[in-house]
Formats: structure tokens, C-alpha cells, sequence
């Protein structure tokens, strides 16, 4: 009975942190490059919508989910564009993207579907499947919680091997740490900074643009305005939980996915009765302890957020 | 320059929707600045003006409060629950007493972050922006439960006593006192900004923190006073629009295609941190938000216009920083030739 009850908690707590970590690994990585991105909150919506569109007008959930990709790409050229390129303020860019997105998205929703608001909103029927690993999916309990997820879920699993082993075991990785530190000498040691920065970003933009298709096309079956609501930023709190650590982001976001799905199931199964707005606010809450907890005199990349000029 | 462009965009996303971009134009300024609309203008343009007022002061020190959606939501409902019980007190004392306890509590709203920002280094970006969803998820609890107007279906406060509304100005519309009462603010964030050495720490703050040290300034104390001040300005802004417009406090007291709070980022942002300027984006944006309401009833198009207008204004604003910048730098070189 307890181990039947914790699995589920463990099982729907995965899928509280497929978005989460998909959008954490890839924004630690930009970090790690010296950029503060708040408008992966932005990308994600973007990718949440494009998704959805494209899922609705084709049925086809791969092609939705490689467009959501190329929407966040671009999203993600934007910001390069204007922060990387340009040096404006990254934060102030951030936020109006952030704005942007949710007026253009919701606008462009109801352009699509009309103003009205009919009584069921437009929806997919097919929505993206777990997919069961073979053999690993028949260990018993892990198999059935861990190898039974949606392809974004190891994605999101693979990529943070990947990241650490980009980040500390290849010369590009080397070259990121470096110019998140201190982009002046890495410029004097020859280092491309704003190229460098410019194919992170790229691929920023493609994983939180897939991030934002679970959303839409996998655990709901619809689009709803400003969809994201603040994941992009808790996202951002759980790489600082995380200590700019790949590695130690997957405990991270599992840890804040697990006490959300705990809270969830106790609010549902009405046991301890609390209102729902508390169940509601709670992950928000939660970002706030992580980084009390975790957020106090740590010190992030030397150079995070820090426009960069070249000196000629 | 920056207004003509988000304009054009405008257009080009209206074509691909199918809207005539001049009918639509039209019906946008008719809703914001025609002789009706006016004063309309001026009751969205208030809120607008005082948080944004508030932000200037924390964003010159570089501190970015985007929590003053929250902040307005806390400052709105203690005014909405004082005020039912605060009838039997004379006037104008009442007034004032509400007010001060608006400004107070979205000051304290502001006070977590800013303790994490100033002690400890914690973004404030995130921890300001996860606090409005814990307001306005604490607030709507409050409207649904224990302060429910018992009489009324949707979840608000009972109408406040008619003896304690802001009185208004013009008889038969909503132009009431406390309008002139936030514009009467701008020269007072003016002076502050623009004639005090605490302005000057602002912005030694805004050039970097090391500086600031160095400059002998107390950084952490100058962190919390500019979060303070901005988060009593929100609150204010939430207690003039529960006493002089909506007389209640309701979930929808921020309009939803663009929420006060964060409107008046871009507000503080289009009007270069310059009271003035501020007061007049205040206005523009103010109309803005009215005049897509219009043109999306008059010519069908959807209402999240808004948003995207201000935020390529704001990208646009950034890149003319950039611009002016660079011309500045060739000029100065130029001239050293």
C-alpha cells in the first residue's frame, strides 16, 4: 500500500520535472557561458504553443514536437541577437520577451480559433504516449515508474550526462567555463566569446522549445494562455539549487518535483484538507526556500549577466 | 521612433490575422484618446503611474522588483477588508489611514525579497515574480473564503460604504481624486530622483555594487529602502483603485490582457526611468490597454495586441540605447581626431 502510494508520487513526480529539468540543463548551460536567459520562460510558452498548432493542424506529434525545437531556436536568436550581439541588459530584454510571448501567443491563439470562448476549448486527441524501454521497463517498480515515460523524459535524463561531459571533459566546454568567468581574457586568449555563446543559445532554444511541447501535446491536450506560468524561472532557481552542477540539477528539480506531487496527492486524496489555492501556490513557495537554502553566497559563473563588449 | 516601428509590427501581425491594420488603428485611438475616452484613460493610467513611479526608483539602483503585480493585489484587499471596518471614522482621516496601510502592506510584500537580494545576493527577479503567484493565489483563498461577500456569486469583497470612496471630480464619470493624487506624485519622485543624494546612491548602486562599496554606501540598507519604496507605491496604487473605482476588491482588479504589475515595468522602462516621461507613458499605455478592448470589440481583434505593442517598444527603446551609444562613441572619436 505505502509502496504502491510512493510510486505513484515517484512516477507523477517525473513528470512534474520533465519540463523543469529539459529547460534547467539547457539554461545551466548558457549560465555556465556567462548569460543570465529569463526568457526561457518566453521560449517555453512559445514552444507550448507551437506545439499545439502544429499538433492540431497536422496530427502529427514528432513534426509538433521538432517545431516547437525551431520556434524556441528562434526565440533563442532573438535574445543572441539582442543581448549577445548587441550587449543590451539581459535582464531588461528577458522581461520584455516574457511579455511579448504571452500577448503574441494568446493573441495569435484566439486570431486562429476566434474570440469567442467556446465551451470546449480546441484540443488534439492524440496526445504523446510513454514509450516503455525494452528489458529495462520489466525490472520490477523502477521499470515501471522510471521506463515508462514520454521520449522528453530521457531526453531530459540523457542530457544531463551529456552536458556535464561537454562542459568538463571537451576544450568547447572549457572554453564556455572560461568565458563565463571572465569573457576580457578569454577575448585576449582568442577565444570566439559571442560565437560561442551564439551555438549555446541555439541550443537552449531548441530544448526549452521541447520542454514547452510536454506541455501542450503530452500532459495536456490543449493550449492555454500564459501556459508556462513561471516554470522558465523556476527552472532558473533550480540550476542555482544545483550549484551550476549538471549533475546535481537531476536530484534537484527530482527533489522539488517529488515534495509537488506529494503535496498534489494529499490534496486530492483530501486526507489533511487544505485549500487548493495553498496546493496551487505551493511550488512557488518552494522556489523561494530552495534559494534561501540554496541561493545564500554561492557564487555563480564570475561573468553571469554581465554584458560583454569587445575591446578592440 | 520606437512607437512608429512596434506600430508597423503591429500591422504586419494584424494583416496576417485578416484585420484591416487602418480600421483596426482607428478603433484602437478611438478607445483610448477620443473626447469620451479620455477619463477612462486616466483611471488605467493611474495605477500604471504610481507602481511605475515605484519602479523607477528601484530600477535606477539596477533592482529589478517585477513583483508589483503582487504587491497592488496585497495593498488592494487590506484597503478592501480595513475599509468595512473603518466607517465610523471622519474623513479625510480614513482616507489616508486606508492608504497608509495599503502602501505598508505591499511594502512588506517587498520586504522578503529584498532581504534576500540585500543580504544575501538572491535574484530578486525570481523570488519578486514567484511572490506574485503566492499573492494572488493567498488573495483569491481570502476572496473565496473568509472576506467573501456572502451575498455575492463571483468570489469578492462586499462593496465598501459609500462614505469612504474617493469623491469624484467630474460628476458622471469614474475621474476621481485620487487621480490627481498620483499625478501630484511626479514632481515629489522628481525631486527625489532628481535633487537628493539619495538618487545619487541609486544610481552609483545601479553602476555596481563593488562601486557602491567603495563610495562608502550602506549597499544592503540603499537595497531594501529602493524595494520598500517601490512596493508602498504598488500597495498605494491597489488602495486608490479599490476606493475610487471598484469600491470591492475582485480577482479581475488587474485587467488580464495586461496586468497593472507588469505593465508598469514597461511604463518605468518606456519612460527611461524619468517621472515625466513616465507620467506620460502612463497615459499612452493607459490608452493602450482601453483602446485594444475597443478595437477588439469594434473590429474583432484579439485583445493580446496590447502586450505585444509595448514589448517591441520596449526591444526598440533598448536598441535606440544601443544606437545612441554607439553614435556617441564615434562622435567622441571622431572629435579626438
Amino acid at each position: 500500500m505505502i509502496a504502491e502510494l510512493v510510486s505513484g508520487i515517484v512516477y507523477s513526480s517525473i513528470i512534474l520535472l520533465t519540463p523543469l529539468l529539459l529547460a534547467g540543463i539547457a539554461e545551466l548551460l548558457v549560465e555556465k557561458s556567462g548569460l543570465l536567459n529569463l526568457s526561457i520562460e518566453a521560449t517555453m510558452l512559445m514552444g507550448a504553443f507551437t506545439a499545439f498548432m502544429v499538433a492540431y493542424y497536422t496530427q502529427d506529434l514528432l513534426l509538433a514536437t521538432i517545431t516547437a525545437g525551431v520556434a524556441g531556436i528562434i526565440m533563442c536568436l532573438l535574445f543572441a541577437l539582442l543581448t549577445v550581439f548587441l550587449s543590451l541588459d539581459q535582464m531588461v530584454i528577458g522581461l520584455a520577451m516574457n511579455i511579448l510571448t504571452i500577448g503574441m501567443t494568446s493573441y495569435l491563439y484566439r486570431a486562429s480559433f476566434g474570440w469567442y470562448v467556446s465551451p470546449v476549448p480546441p484540443h488534439i486527441k492524440e496526445t504523446i504516449r510513454p514509450i516503455e524501454i525494452p528489458v529495462l521497463s520489466d525490472i520490477p517498480l523502477i521499470g515501471e515508474i522510471v521506463f515508462h515515460q514520454i521520449p522528453h523524459t530521457y531526453l531530459a535524463f540523457l542530457l544531463v550526462p551529456l552536458v556535464w561531459w561537454f562542459l568538463f571533459k571537451t576544450r568547447l566546454g572549457l572554453k564556455t567555463r572560461a568565458i563565463g568567468e571572465d569573457p576580457q581574457v578569454a577575448d585576449y586568449l582568442g577565444i570566439n566569446v559571442n560565437l560561442i555563446r551564439f551555438y549555446i543559445l541555439i541550443f537552449e532554444g531548441f530544448i526549452v522549445g521541447v520542454a514547452g511541447s510536454t506541455l501542450s501535446i503530452a500532459y495536456y491536450n490543449m493550449f492555454l494562455d500564459n501556459m508556462t506560468q513561471g516554470r522558465g524561472y523556476i527552472a532558473i532557481a533550480l540550476v542555482i539549487l544545483a550549484r551550476w552542477n549538471p549533475l546535481l540539477l537531476l536530484p534537484a528539480s527530482f527533489l522539488f518535483s517529488f515534495i509537488d506531487a506529494a503535496q498534489l496527492r494529499i490534496q486530492a486524496s483530501g486526507v489533511i484538507p487544505f485549500p487548493y489555492q495553498f496546493s496551487l501556490m505551493l511550488p512557488y513557495l518552494l522556489t523561494i526556500i530552495v534559494l534561501i537554502i540554496a541561493g545564500r553566497k554561492v557564487k555563480g559563473p564570475a561573468a553571469l549577466a554581465k554584458p560583454f563588449k569587445k575591446v578592440r | 521612433m520606437a512607437i512608429g516601428i512596434a506600430f508597423l509590427v503591429g500591422s504586419a501581425i494584424l494583416l496576417l490575422a485578416g484585420v484591416n491594420p487602418l480600421v483596426a488603428y482607428y478603433w484602437l485611438f478611438y478607445g483610448a484618446f477620443s473626447a469620451t475616452s479620455l477619463v477612462e484613460t486616466f483611471v488605467r493610467a493611474t495605477p500604471l503611474l504610481l507602481i511605475g513611479l515605484g519602479l523607477a526608483i528601484s530600477f535606477t539602483a539596477r533592482i529589478w522588483n517585477i513583483g508589483a503585480e503582487g504587491q497592488f493585489y496585497i495593498g488592494a484587499t487590506i484597503t478592501a477588508v480595513l475599509g468595512l471596518y473603518t466607517q465610523s471614522l471622519p474623513q479625510p482621516f480614513t482616507f489616508f489611514l486606508l492608504l497608509a496601510a495599503a502602501g505598508v502592506s505591499g511594502a512588506a510584500w517587498a520586504l522578503p525579497p529584498a532581504i534576500l537580494r540585500a543580504h544575501y545576493g538572491i535574484n530578486e527577479i525570481i523570488t519578486t515574480l514567484m511572490l506574485n503567484y503566492i499573492a494572488i493565489y493567498t488573495v483569491s483563498y481570502l476572496l473565496h473564503n473568509p472576506f467573501r461577500d456572502p451575498v455575492s456569486s463571483f468570489p469578492e469583497t462586499s462593496t465598501l460604504p459609500e462614505q469612504i470612496w474617493i469623491p469624484i471630480l467630474v460628476p458622471g464619470t469614474r475621474f476621481h481624486m485620487g487621480i490627481l493624487l498620483a499625478f501630484f506624485t511626479v514632481p515629489v519622485i522628481y525631486f527625489i530622483l532628481r535633487r537628493t543624494a539619495f538618487s545619487m546612491k541609486l544610481e552609483i548602486l545601479g553602476s555596481g555594487r563593488k562601486t557602491a562599496e567603495y563610495a562608502g554606501i550602506n549597499v544592503t540598507r540603499l537595497i531594501i529602502q529602493s524595494m520598500l519604496i517601490s512596493g508602498f507605491l504598488a500597495g498605494v496604487a491597489g488602495g486608490i483603485e479599490v476606493l475610487g473605482i471598484q469600491h470591492k476588491m475582485r480577482l479581475e482588479i488587474s485587467p488580464s490582457i495586461s496586468p497593472y504589475g507588469y505593465t508598469a515595468i514597461a511604463v518605468a522602462l518606456l519612460g527611461y526611468l524619468n517621472p515625466v516621461l513616465i507620467a506620460a507613458t502612463s497615459i499612452f499605455l493607459g490608452g493602450i490597454i482601453n483602446g485594444s478592448m475597443t478595437m477588439h470589440r469594434m473590429a474583432n481583434v484579439p485583445v493580446g495586441m496590447a502586450g505585444i505593442i509595448q514589448a517591441i517598444m520596449i526591444i526598440f527603446i533598448m536598441l535606440g540605447y544601443y544606437l545612441e551609444e554607439k553614435f556617441a562613441t564615434k562622435l567622441l572619436e571622431r572629435l579626438k581626431q
